[in-house]
């Protein structure tokens, strides 16, 4: 056996090892009752409860941002994410928080917002001075 | 559609076009057969005839790409491409960023620059032509069939045409209308591309794209003519082309992130940067791999299956980062195209050719008997490459979940997606430690020589320099530590690692290759890459956030502090770490609000300014000004460290129109009608009027001629703070019909101040209000009215007056005169008379600054005297109409990020330095050839 190949060969079991160990890394998107038990930060994607206040108000202290959200299950609890309030965060779509439960709210550390793309609904434009 | 008869529209232009790409396709399909006869028959007429095709096709998409910038430059509406991505606002200079913001206008970015570089092998490339341009041909004919939109069925189709009509794609009552062409004006470019990035990063990143193409080319060539170690030579340089050209497209979409979005940042391990990479990666384990080929014999299949590898990728990464599989995951918002098969046939049809090349050709790659002595250069280079191999393994993997969570659920619907929980800190982990071992490699291999032969003999001196250069890496190491918080052993060993890989091969260039030309492309690439492990390191371990104020009170989620802005009200000066930071002044130009931060540093003893800087971060509108559409960063850049500052919030009302109506509806308006002097007295402040000021000047608005403007000056004087004095001054402006206002707000006390409408008429009176006195004057003489001195100049039978239009039979006539008030201000005003079907009529003239209004009534010619009538404005007694809300939220900060970049610089000087060592090295291979 060439040494080449005896190399190759710790390689590999170092990347498999290393693959096991990456996927790790990986989840799935829970819920706020999942989030409730869990002691680590976990995943959770949800809609934007919109009816519900969204408080931010840099005067007072703009890295407190506070809004409700429904997770899969239908269960809405409040989010607070301490950090400026995104752009566009009324029109999100779908919402993933990072984050765990602390009491009753969930405390974010990370949020990633989808909004509807760019073409999906756009309208003709029609210029302003004509009627139709 | 229906069958009207549509006006205006350009339709030949697309007929042209749709032509123009079929003939294109076609003659890339001769082109292909041609090159195949070519090279299996080994015959000159056939690869005539495949070159004149492939010329065909050049020139017909050059046409088709012509033929869209024209579409795009005189605004053809009725085509989608243009209307999607062109408006009549958009500046001529973002035309090429328009052309490919799309999908269809990017994919023929990347086939211009195959069409470029097919020429260039069509020249240059001699015997290796017929089947490196078989292969660029295929892959051409699959890019070309993403734009030849041939539709089979309504829903299955082949290609997206870029000469679709906005009427075939969309329905709408519009189109019943024939002259709908008139009606419609474009979308434009998306305000966040509207920067020389977009215009600069795309053509680069695609020429890499397309670049990526030869060396595979030339591997399939070397395979399928089973000349496998003669391709070796010509690839070679263009493998250091496309990794130069590759690595500087996608180093400029890092630069743009740090220097144009707002993320904070040059990498995100963004799916779609990521996606970019991998090909990039596996073409620098493809050059190692060639290098060794040439120079031993050993390492060919190794060569093949990463070029191959290397291309499949770039497809993938296509399929990736157009088909919108990857959703929630990537920042970057692609559209969809419907088209995802094609690339999936794309990727699956490269794969299946090329595996079935290599494996029926596996046997015929003669590899050398003896094997690679671990004392040799080849046996590391090779480690090396299986580690970037690795690298991009671990890479696709992660960037794949959302593929990966597609598949498992065609198996399994119940299937929950996966997600990487810290994509970051996921990605940074795994890929260190192949910047470790690429470190090591880098140094280690540079001293070792190819076929070592004589090891024995030159064992004392390499180890004795490898030794010296871990000596004095550690020492580095310890002294960079005292600059670079690295808080983990690892990243200490990832510092020494990234030290030892400059130190050492600069110990080579030296000592070794005796500053031989040849090898100083390699020593500048390799050390090149250990400055950039020093700078990632030092402006991602030291990265601090200088807006984190440390008095204000916060909840900490694991311990973590995670305040990253602060707010700043206008000129207050606030501290953090460090910095005196005051937001002193903002203003509008168009579309965009630049802010003026200023950054003050001073001595703690002495006071005084050690280090002081402006920044401009700015925030743009869209173009409705509706509302923010992008925040521009603005960076004070010094040789170590950068200030990198983002504008992170605004007061909702300056963020969308939506917001500020919504904060005005909530407003609690009072009316008060006071006079100059008077004294306000309400619940937060009193309110001393000081007077009216006539044309004011004011931020927001700028006076043009026959504008009509007022003012009222005022001071505030909070309860709160008696010795506090808030001035303000709101006003309104007549533009010819156009009311303005321009409410004032005092914000320290939340009050907002507006004059009612009916005020401007209060000093600009009109008639009705007035008395006119008759006053006779004779020409060159001056009377007085009022303290006002009148002086008549004469008749200008040149008659004009806002309102006066001439009609047949008409004698009009202005009468010139000078006047000069108590104040000494003069003004020349001509009011009008006019003779219309026998009877007299005039029209008045007014100067609102000495709000003198003149009518002359009749001409006296016997006594050549001319009867005015004056009236004077009751300036002296005009009543306020004021409306006062109170409790108004703020409207005087911005909420502001400030992050401090250690050594930022090393990351760009050693990618530039990688970059440069494959420029260089590829002129000295072309050199050599």
């Amino acid at each position: 056996m060439k040494k080449i190949h005896i190399v190759s060969f710790i390689m590999l079991a170092a990347g498999i090892f290393l693959f096991i160990s990456a996927s790790k890394d990986t989840g799935t998107f829970h819920t706020f009752t999942q989030a409730l038990k869990s002691e680590s930060p976990i995943k959770i994607s949800g809609q934007l409860s919109k009816d519900k206040e969204i408080y931010y108000n840099p005067e007072k202290d703009p890295n407190y941002f506070s809004f409700f959200m429904k997770d899969s299950e239908g269960i809405e609890k409040q989010v607070v994410l301490l950090n400026k309030k995104p752009q566009d965060f009324e029109r999100s779509e779908t919402i993933v928080l990072t984050g765990n439960m602390v009491d009753d709210k969930f405390m974010a550390t990370d949020m990633l917002l989808k909004c509807p793309s760019k073409y999906k609904q756009e309208e003709i434009y029609v210029r302003s001075e004509v009627s139709l | 559609m229906n069958s009207l008869n549509y006006i205006g529209e350009h339709l030949w232009l697309g007929n042209v076009g749709h032509f123009l790409v079929l003939l294109a396709f076609i003659s890339l399909l001769c082109a292909i057969w041609s090159y195949i006869k070519a090279t299996n028959l080994n015959d000159q007429s056939w690869q005539k005839i495949g070159r004149y095709a492939y010329i065909t096709h050049g020139v017909s998409l050059l046409a088709v790409i012509g033929l869209i910038f024209y579409a795009m430059l005189n605004q053809f509406y009725e085509y989608k491409y243009v209307w999607e991505h062109v408006s009549p606002d958009l500046d001529k200079r973002y035309m090429f960023s328009a052309f490919w913001e799309g999908q269809e206008g990017s994919f023929l970015l990347w086939m211009f620059w195959h069409i470029i570089l097919g020429f260039f092998l069509i020249r240059k490339a001699k015997d290796w032509e017929s089947p490196v341009m078989a292969c660029l041909s295929g892959i051409q004919a699959f890019l070309a069939s993403m734009i030849v939109g041939i539709y089979f069925t309504d829903t299955f189709r082949v290609g997206s045409s870029p000469f679709i009509l906005v009427r075939e794609f969309f329905d709408g009552p519009i189109f019943d209308n024939p002259e709908y062409v008139n009606l419609i004006e474009g979308q434009g470019l998306n305000e966040l591309l509207q920067n020389y990035w977009m215009t600069i990063h795309p053509p680069t990143l695609f020429l890499g794209f397309a670049s990526v193409s030869i060396p595979f080319c030339y591997a399939v060539a070397g395979l399928w003519t089973k000349r496998h170690t003669e391709w070796l030579k010509p690839v070679l340089p263009w493998t250091l082309f496309t990794a130069c050209i590759l690595g500087t497209g996608i180093l400029m979409g890092s630069a743009w992130a740090y220097e144009a979005l707002s993320f904070g940042g040059y990498w995100a391990w963004d799916p779609v940067e990521n996606a970019s990479l991998v090909p990039w990666i596996l073409l620098i384990a493809g050059l190692h791999t060639v290098l060794v080929a040439k120079a031993t014999g050993q390492a060919i299949k190794a060569s093949y299956l990463f070029f191959i590898l290397s291309f499949v990728l770039t497809i993938y990464s296509t399929y990736l980062t157009r088909s919108g599989i990857l959703g929630d995951t990537s920042a970057h918002a692609f559209t969809e195209m419907g088209l995802e098969w094609q690339l999936i046939l794309f990727i699956f049809t490269a794969l299946g050719l090329t595996g079935f090349l290599f494996l029926k050709n596996l046997k015929s790659i003669s590899v050398p008997k003896d094997e690679e002595a671990t004392s040799s250069r080849e046996f590391w280079m090779f480690i090396g490459s299986l580690v970037l191999l690795f690298s991009s393994i671990l890479i696709t993997y992660s960037t794949s979940l959302p593929v990966i969570n597609k598949i498992a659920q065609i198996f399994n619907p119940e299937f929950d997606d996966m997600v990487i929980n810290d994509p970051i800190e996921h990605y940074n982990k795994y890929q260190m430690w192949i910047a470790v071992f690429v470190g090591i490699l880098s140094g280690t291999a540079q001293y070792l020589r190819y076929k070592e032969f004589n090891w024995a003999s030159r064992m004392k001196k390499v180890a004795s320099h490898i030794g010296g250069s871990i000596l004095f890496a550690a020492v580095l190491t310890y002294l960079a530590t005292q600059w670079i918080n690295a808080v983990a052993w690892q990243y200490i060993l990832l510092l020494f690692t990234a030290l030892f890989g400059i130190l050492s091969n600069i110990d080579y260039f030296i000592n070794f290759s005796k500053s031989n030309a040849k090898a100083a492309g390699s020593v500048i690439s390799h050390v090149g890459f250990g400055l950039m492990i020093v700078g990632i390191m030092a402006s991602g371990l030291n990265k601090r956030y200088l807006s984190s104020n440390q008095f204000a009170q916060a909840e900490l989620v694991n311990g973590l502090d995670l305040r990253k802005n602060i707010t700043l009200l206008k000129d207050e000066p606030m501290f953090m770490n460090g910095y005196w930071v005051t937001y002193t002044a903002d203003t509008i130009k168009k579309t965009i609000k630049e802010y003026e931060v200023t950054f003050v540093k001073k001595d703690d003893s002495t006071g005084e300014i050690v280090e002081s800087f402006i920044l401009n971060p700015n925030v743009q509108y869209d173009k409705k000004l509706t509302k923010v559409a992008a925040q521009n960063p603005s960076t004070k850049r010094y040789a170590f460290r950068d200030v990198f500052t983002v504008i992170s919030g605004l007061p909702p009302e300056q963020i969308d129109v939506e917001s500020a109506k919504e904060i005005a509806d909530t407003l609690n308006w009072k009316r008060y009608d006071v006079k100059v002097g008077e004294v306000l007295d309400l619940e937060k402040s009193k309110i001393i009027l000081e007077g009216i000021t006539l044309n004011p000047a004011n931020k927001e608005y700028q006076a043009e001629e026959d504008d009509m403007s007022a003012g009222v000056q005022m001071s505030l004087w909070p309860h709160k703070d008696i010795t506090q004095k808030i001035d303000v001054l709101p006003m309104l402006a007549y533009r010819g019909q156009f009311l303005y206002r321009f409410p004032a707000q005092a914000n320290p006390v939340n009050t907002r101040i507006m004059l009612a409408d009916e005020f401007l008429q209060e000093v600009y009176q009109t008639d009705e209000n007035l008395v006119y006195e008759d006053v006779v004057i004779k020409q060159n003489e001056t009377a007085e009215f009022k303290g006002y001195k009148i002086h008549v100049v004469g008749i200008d039978k040149e008659a004009s007056h806002p309102y006066y239009t001439k009609q047949e039979g008409d004698v009009p006539a202005n009468i010139l005169i000078k006047v000069q008030a108590p104040d000494g201000s003069v003004a020349d005003l001509r009011p009008m008379f006019l003779l219309r079907n026998n009877q007299t009529n005039n029209l008045k003239d007014y100067s609102p600054e000495l709000g003198l209004h003149a009518r002359i009534m009749f001409l006296d010619p016997v006594n050549e005297a001319y009867h005015f009538s004056f009236a004077l404005d009751n300036r002296a007694d005009v009543t306020i109409p004021l409306m006062i809300a109170e409790n108004v939220p703020r409207n005087d900060y911005i909420v502001l990020e400030a992050i401090e970049f250690p050594g930022i610089n090393f990351f760009w000087l050693g990618t530039l330095m990688m970059m440069l060592g494959f420029g260089f090295s590829m002129f000295q291979r072309l050199k050599g050839n």
